[in-house]
C-alpha cells in the first residue's frame, strides 16, 4: 500500500505539475517577448565579452578569432593613459560622492522642517524638473550662462564687479568645479525622493519623547532623523560606491574639451574614444571588463565594510 | 512632521523660540533661493528665445524680455534639419513608448501570478541583467550585427524593457485584489483579456509613471543617435541639439564682431538666439507634463528603492 502511493506519487506530480504549466501557457506567450529581448540585447553581448581575449576580426566572427588571452590587459596597464584615466574617473567619482551624496539629504532634512505646505510644493516640484531634461540641455544652459560673451555670470563679473571675464567651460581649472556644480543642481532635487519618503517612516512617538525631554529642531533632526535614515543612506552610498568608476558618461562626454581632456578623460569615454571612434573592439572589450570587475568588487567591499560597521548590507 | 512646539519651562521655551524663529527664516530663505537658481536658468533661456538675439547680445536682459519677437521659433521652425530631428523625436518617443507600456504590462503581469511554474527562475533571468553587463562595444557589435545602426529602430527595440520599469508596474499589479482575476476567469475571460480589460484600466496611474519615465528617456537620449546611428537622417533632436554645440565650441576661438559678420545676414536672429528656441522647444514638452505626474512618480520612486 505505502509502496504503491510511494511509487504513484512523482507520477501524479508530474502530471500535475504538467497540467499547471499547460494552464499557464498564455502566461508563458506573454513572457516569451521579454525572454526573447533579454536573450538577445542583454545575454548576447555578455558573451561578447569574449572578445577581450580575441584579436577580432570581422569575418571570422567572435568564436573564429583567434585567443590572444590577456595581452589587451597587459596593454592597457602598460599604456601610457592607464594612470591618467584611471585617476581622472576616481578623482571625479569622488568629488561626487563628497558632494554630491550628502546634498540630497541636507536638502530632505530641511524640507522636513517646512510647515507650509504649498511653499514645500512648489520648491519640490521646482526641484525635479533638471532631472527630467537631458544632459544636453544642462550642457547648453551652461554654455550660454557662463559663456564670455556676454553671459549671465560673466555680466556680473565684468559689469558690476569690475572683474575680468571667465572663459569657465573651457578652462582647465574649472572643469572639476563645474561637473559637480551641475551635477549637484541637476540630481539633488530627485534624490530628496527617496530620503523624504524614508523620513516619512521614522517613528513619531521618538520626536515626541525627544521634546518632552527638551530637545529642539536641530537636536531632533541630528539624533531622530538621521539615525532614522541611516539605512536608506548605507544603502545609496554601497550603490554609489559600486558606480565609482562609472563617474556619468553622458555629463562627461558634454563638458570634455581639448583644453581639459587630461583631466576628463574616465574610463567610459576613453572605451568609446578607442572602441567605437577607432574600431579597436578587442581593445576597448578588455578596458570594459576591467571596469566591470573592479566596480562589483568595490561594492562588494563597501558593502562588507557597511556590514561590519552598521550591520547593514545589500544582500 | 513634529516640530519642536514643545512645552516646557518658560525661559527655556523663549530662547529656543528665538533659536527657531532664525533657523526657519533662514531656512525658508535657503530653499527659495535654491529654488529660484534651480528655475531661474529655465527662465533666462525662455526670455532669451523670445528676445531679439542681435538686443540680447548687448547683454541686460535678465526679467522680460527687451525686444520681443517670435523670429527665433519661425527660424527654427523653418530649418530643415531641425524640424526632421524633432520629427525623430516625436516618432521614437510615441512609439517608444507606446510598445514599451505594451510589452511592459505583458511581463509584468506575467511575473505577478504566484502560481507560475518557474517564476522565480524567470525573475532571476531578468534580475542577472542588471548586475551583469557586456559593455558598450560588445553591445554596439550587436547593434550593427542586427543593422539596426543603419535602421530607425535603433530607438526602439533596444530600450522596450527594463527591469526597473517591471517591478514598479509588477507591485502595482500585485495589489489589484486577486478575487477580480479570479472572478474575470470564471465569467470565461482568458490571461490576455484579464490583462487588458481588467488590468491595464485599473493600473493608469503606475502606467502614467512608467510611460513618463520612458518618454522622457526617449526624448533625452542623445547618446544613441551620437555614438551608434550611422545615418545622418536618423538624427533626434537632442542629438542635433549636441553636434551644434560641439561645433560651437570648437568655434569659440570667434570673437563675438567676426561672428556677427558672418551672420550678417541674419538681421536680428543669432546662432545663439537660434540655439536658445531650439533649447525650449526640446524643454517645452517635459515642464508641460511632469508636474502632473509627480504624485504618482514619487510613489513609484519609493516602490524602486524598496525593492531594488
Amino acid at each position: 500500500m505505502t509502496r504503491q502511493v510511494a511509487r504513484g506519487t512523482p507520477k501524479a506530480q508530474t502530471a500535475a505539475a504538467r497540467s499547471r504549466i499547460l494552464r499557464h501557457s498564455a502566461v508563458y506567450m506573454m513572457l516569451l517577448p521579454a525572454v526573447v529581448w533579454y536573450a538577445v540585447f542583454c545575454y548576447q553581448p555578455m558573451y561578447g565579452v569574449l572578445l577581450a581575449f580575441k584579436d577580432y576580426k570581422f569575418n571570422m566572427g567572435i568564436l573564429r578569432s583567434p585567443w590572444v588571452g590577456l595581452k589587451y590587459f597587459r596593454q592597457f596597464l602598460f599604456a601610457t593613459e592607464f594612470w591618467g584615466v584611471i585617476k581622472n574617473t576616481v578623482v571625479i567619482s569622488a568629488l561626487k560622492l563628497v558632494c554630491s551624496f550628502p546634498a540630497p539629504i541636507i536638502l530632505a532634512l530641511l524640507l522636513n522642517e517646512v510647515q507650509r505646505l504649498k511653499f514645500k510644493r512648489v520648491v519640490q516640484t521646482v526641484s525635479y524638473l533638471p532631472h527630467f531634461v537631458s544632459w544636453v540641455v544642462v550642457y547648453t544652459l551652461l554654455t550660454i550662462i557662463f559663456t564670455p560673451y556676454g553671459g549671465l555670470v560673466n555680466s556680473l563679473r565684468t559689469q558690476t564687479f569690475g572683474l575680468e571675464a571667465v572663459y569657465y567651460m573651457g578652462e582647465k581649472q574649472y572643469f572639476y568645479p563645474m561637473a559637480v556644480l551641475s551635477d549637484i543642481w541637476k540630481g539633488v532635487g530627485w534624490g530628496t525622493i527617496v530620503y523624504l519618503s524614508a523620513i516619512t517612516s521614522v517613528s513619531p512617538e521618538l520626536y515626541e519623547a525627544a521634546i518632552v525631554d527638551g530637545a529642539g529642531r536641530m537636536r531632533c533632526a541630528w539624533h531622530i532623523t538621521l539615525p532614522g535614515i541611516r539605512p536608506t543612506i548605507s544603502i545609496l552610498f554601497i550603490l554609489a560606491t559600486g558606480g565609482i568608476l562609472n563617474a556619468n558618461t553622458d555629463q562627461i562626454l558634454l563638458m570634455q574639451q581639448p583644453a581639459n581632456m587630461s583631466i576628463s578623460q574616465i574610463i567610459d569615454t576613453y572605451v568609446l574614444k578607442i572602441g567605437i571612434r577607432e574600431g579597436r573592439f578587442g581593445y576597448a572589450t578588455a578596458i570594459g571588463l576591467f571596469k566591470s570587475v573592479f566596480s562589483a568588487a568595490l561594492m562588494f567591499m563597501a558593502n562588507s565594510v557597511s556590514k561590519r560597521v552598521g550591520e547593514i548590507s545589500i544582500w | 512632521m513634529p516640530g519642536a512646539r514643545a512645552t516646557g519651562l518658560r525661559s527655556n521655551r523663549i530662547r529656543r523660540s528665538f533659536g527657531l524663529r532664525a533657523f526657519t527664516a533662514f531656512n525658508y530663505t535657503f530653499l527659495a533661493l535654491f529654488a529660484f537658481i534651480t528655475f531661474y536658468p529655465f527662465w533666462y533661456i525662455l526670455i532669451a528665445s523670445f528676445n531679439m538675439g542681435r538686443d540680447f547680445a548687448r547683454g541686460g536682459v535678465y526679467l522680460f524680455p527687451r525686444a520681443f519677437t517670435l523670429d527665433n521659433y519661425k527660424k527654427a521652425f523653418e530649418n530643415k534639419q531641425i524640424v526632421d530631428a524633432f520629427l525623430i523625436s516625436v516618432g521614437r518617443t510615441g512609439i517608444g513608448v507606446a510598445l514599451g507600456l505594451f510589452f511592459t504590462s505583458l511581463m509584468s503581469y506575467g511575473l505577478h501570478i504566484r502560481t507560475l511554474p518557474g517564476r522565480t527562475g524567470f525573475v532571476l533571468y531578468f534580475f542577472i541583467t542588471t548586475i551583469v553587463s557586456g559593455g558598450m562595444v560588445p553591445y554596439f557589435l550587436l547593434l550593427r550585427a542586427l543593422g539596426l545602426t543603419k535602421s530607425f529602430w535603433i530607438f526602439v527595440w533596444p530600450s522596450i524593457f527594463s527591469f526597473y520599469n517591471m517591478i514598479l508596474v509588477r507591485t502595482y499589479f500585485d495589489g489589484i485584489p486577486p478575487e477580480l482575476r479570479e472572478s474575470a476567469r470564471i465569467d470565461g475571460a482568458g490571461e490576455w483579456r484579464t490583462l487588458i480589460q481588467i488590468y491595464l484600466p485599473t493600473s493608469l496611474p503606475v502606467l502614467a509613471t512608467v510611460a513618463l519615465f520612458v518618454g522622457v528617456g526617449h526624448w533625452n537620449d542623445w547618446f544613441t543617435g551620437a555614438y551608434y546611428v550611422t545615418n545622418q537622417k536618423l538624427m533626434p533632436a537632442a542629438t542635433l541639439l549636441q553636434k551644434i554645440l560641439m561645433e560651437a565650441s570648437s568655434q569659440q576661438s570667434i570673437k563675438p564682431g567676426q561672428e556677427s559678420a558672418i551672420y550678417a545676414q541674419a538681421v536680428t536672429t543669432t546662432p545663439q538666439s537660434l540655439q536658445m528656441a531650439f533649447v525650449m522647444i526640446l524643454t517645452m514638452p517635459i515642464v508641460a507634463v511632469y508636474p502632473f505626474l509627480q504624485k504618482y512618480y514619487v510613489k513609484g520612486v519609493m516602490v524602486g528603492s524598496v525593492k531594488g
